[in-house]
């Protein structure tokens, strides 16, 4: 039953998103594509601070690797299709996260948020300094967004909002599969263990380090689409808007908003992010005040964040319609 | 004194002068750490607080005193204020949500001291006591900088001394190193903690209150800062006094001889430093535990 239900709504989301950009005009589907970006951004830093219990805040580092690498290769590759520039962006953060990994697998805790604080900082300066590269303040803009073609068969162009609407759905969308995909495998099953009692985890003969390391580098690889998609969408990738650390907190806010403790909490916590996103912008210009103070609240008040609130309200709905069950849990908690 | 060593010197004493300042704000964030096993975000956003607070104390009575008296204590009593009511509620939701609520604190400390001070710089004047320059050998010096690195020894040494030889201070020290065991002695630690958390925040007003006349007071004061002086702990090793000491000299004094030699590249500098260190010892120089 619960297989027939999941199913109907995986083709009611499908039917609406097929016909999404036609019933709200571009502004909305741009906001929509908006929302898909950082709802992947989220879900790649949820593997990290919801699996595996590590929370870097430097997440951005990736996110800011992937959307620079593309960008790069589409100003200077002549004729670069754009799921090549995709996939450059995706290897290059991959490519980071490599780097990285002996420092930042091996530590936890508070080093391993403060390491990426300073790295993704580093980051951000290098972004700055390396003028003739990346541009300094004002990062790469204005590079061409070729057609996705197959040769001889079919010519889409994307500078077309709806069309480069579809590819970023269907983008996110096999991300997000994949990712969830990967938490379901044995080794995602793994890595959840790390979280909860690394030592023992260790005992059975699993290598602890290593699993984080492979996890990271997943997490660092997914950001980096996030970002490639982020330039292809605004076709601009600027050092303060990628990189700056105000990204990194941005995906710590999608991410506890949402709810840690569920795959698709992000995905909540992108949608409340951009909503408050569109309704502030436009009578105050302190967003990111809005933004700690809601922070401090949902930390306070819900720190199960918004799919937390939800399975608990699901909870008490289920439990009122069995009488015997709900006696027994409200023995537990008078 | 030729040009050369001339230009020894000077960064020398530039470079001791910053490290003391950072050993200032980093020393509070290390107890702390110390004790909660948090790192506190919005320490260096404290700082910055404090520097406006300084600003505002001179602007109202035109004394810079008043304002090293008073901006750092107000600064304490709000680092008080956030974990009484703040900190400690979600203390049992684990590390990282305590983590995450400083973060949340930063963000709004950055955001609302645009809205009351504006973006643009703030000048504080040095007093017309600590004007001028000093004659050392043939070459002129700042009395300023001086009396920065006089101020936080004397500060420095006056911690030390209830540190290391008071009650208070022991009990503290035994804080750090377990917090439970003491707890369950029967002292009250989480008044401690909070005791902590005020002297570690007044500490990093105190920076932010001496920085003020030489760096002006603009909102991205805090990055700088807080960048270093978590740096400096996590070299110096989680808790470790003086490690931090160690560190934030260095720190000091990497950062003026890197601007002498490699002006652009200098901020890099310091990330390579700690990349190597963490490399090799990823608890860092005095460390003991990992997180």
């Amino acid at each position: 039953m619960i297989r027939s239900y999941q199913w109907m709504l995986f083709c009611l989301i499908a039917l609406v998103l097929a016909f999404y950009p036609y019933i709200f005009g571009p502004y909305y589907t741009n906001v929509l594509v908006n929302f898909g970006i950082f709802a992947l951004y989220g879900v790649s830093f949820n593997l990290l601070l919801g699996y595996t219990g590590l929370l870097s805040l430097g997440h951005a580092m990736y996110f800011g690797t992937g959307g620079y690498t593309a960008a790069l290769a589409l100003t200077h590759i002549e004729g670069c299709p754009l799921l090549f520039a995709l996939l450059l962006g995706f290897i290059a953060s991959i490519a980071v996260a490599l780097i990285l990994c002996p420092i930042v697998a091996r530590v936890g805790g508070a080093a391993f948020s403060m390491l990426h604080l300073a790295f993704g900082m580093l980051m951000h300066i290098l972004a700055l300094k390396l003028r003739s590269i990346t541009g300094g303040e004002d990062g790469i803009g204005g590079f061409p967004i070729p057609s996705l073609s197959i040769p001889g068969i079919v010519s889409i162009d994307m500078t077309d909002p709806v069309n480069f609407f579809y590819f970023a759905v269907i983008v996110i969308g096999g991300s997000l599969w994949l990712t969830w995909f990967f938490t379901k495998t044995p080794f995602g099953q793994i890595v959840i263990s790390v979280r909860d009692n690394a030592k023992r985890v260790d005992y059975m003969g699993f290598k602890v380090t290593q699993s984080k390391a492979v996890v990271y580098t997943f997490a660092a690889g997914f950001a980096g689409i996030a970002g490639a998609v982020y330039a292809m969408f605004q076709d601009l990738i600027s050092a303060d808007g990628a990189l700056g650390i105000q990204n990194s907190f941005q995906a710590i806010l999608i991410t506890m908003v949402g709810g840690t403790g569920s795959f698709f909490g992000p995905l909540w916590g992108s949608a409340i992010f951009t909503f408050i996103e569109e309704m502030t912008i436009r009578y105050f210009e302190h967003v990111e005040l809005v933004m700690g103070l809601l922070l401090i609240t949902v930390i306070m008040f819900f720190p199960k964040g918004f799919s937390g609130g939800l399975q608990a309200l699901k909870n008490k709905w289920w439990t009122r319609r069995q009488g015997t069950q709900r006696r027994r849990i409200s023995n537990e908690y008078p | 004194m030729d040009a050369t060593t001339a230009m020894y010197v000077t960064q020398g004493i530039h470079g001791l002068a910053y490290g003391m300042v950072l050993f200032l704000v980093a020393s509070g964030l290390t107890l702390i750490f110390g004790m909660m096993g948090i790192l506190n975000i919005a320490h260096a956003a404290f700082f910055m607080l404090s520097a406006y607070f300084a600003y505002q104390t001179v602007d109202w009575t035109g004394s810079f005193w008043l304002a090293l008296l008073f901006a750092p204590i107000v600064t304490g009593l709000f680092g008080v204020f956030v974990e009484r009511f703040f900190l400690r509620k979600v203390h049992a939701l684990g590390h990282t949500a305590e983590l995450i609520l400083t973060v949340g604190f930063m963000l709004v400390i950055m955001e609302a001291v645009k809205i009351f001070w504006g973006t643009e710089s703030l000048y504080v004047s040095v007093p017309p006591m600590l004007k001028g320059l000093v004659d050392m050998g043939g070459m002129d010096y700042p009395i300023y900088r001086f009396f920065i690195i006089a101020l936080t020894v004397v500060v420095l040494l006056f911690l030390a001394f209830i540190l290391y030889k008071t009650r208070l201070g022991m009990v503290v020290r035994a804080a750090v190193s377990d917090a439970e065991m003491v707890n369950a002695l029967g002292i009250n630690v989480p008044l401690l903690f909070m005791f902590v958390f005020g002297v570690g925040s007044w500490l990093a007003g105190l920076a932010g209150v001496t920085v003020a006349p030489i760096l002006s007071v603009f909102p991205g004061l805090a990055d700088q800062m807080g960048m270093d002086s978590f740096i400096v702990v996590i070299v110096g090793g989680f808790g470790s006094l003086g490690g931090a000491f160690l560190v934030a000299m260095i720190c000091g004094l990497m950062s003026s001889f890197g601007v002498q030699f490699f002006s652009s590249l200098a901020p890099v500098l310091m990330f390579v430093f700690m990349a190597v260190v963490l490399a090799f010892k990823p608890t860092g120089f005095f460390g003991e535990r990992e997180s």
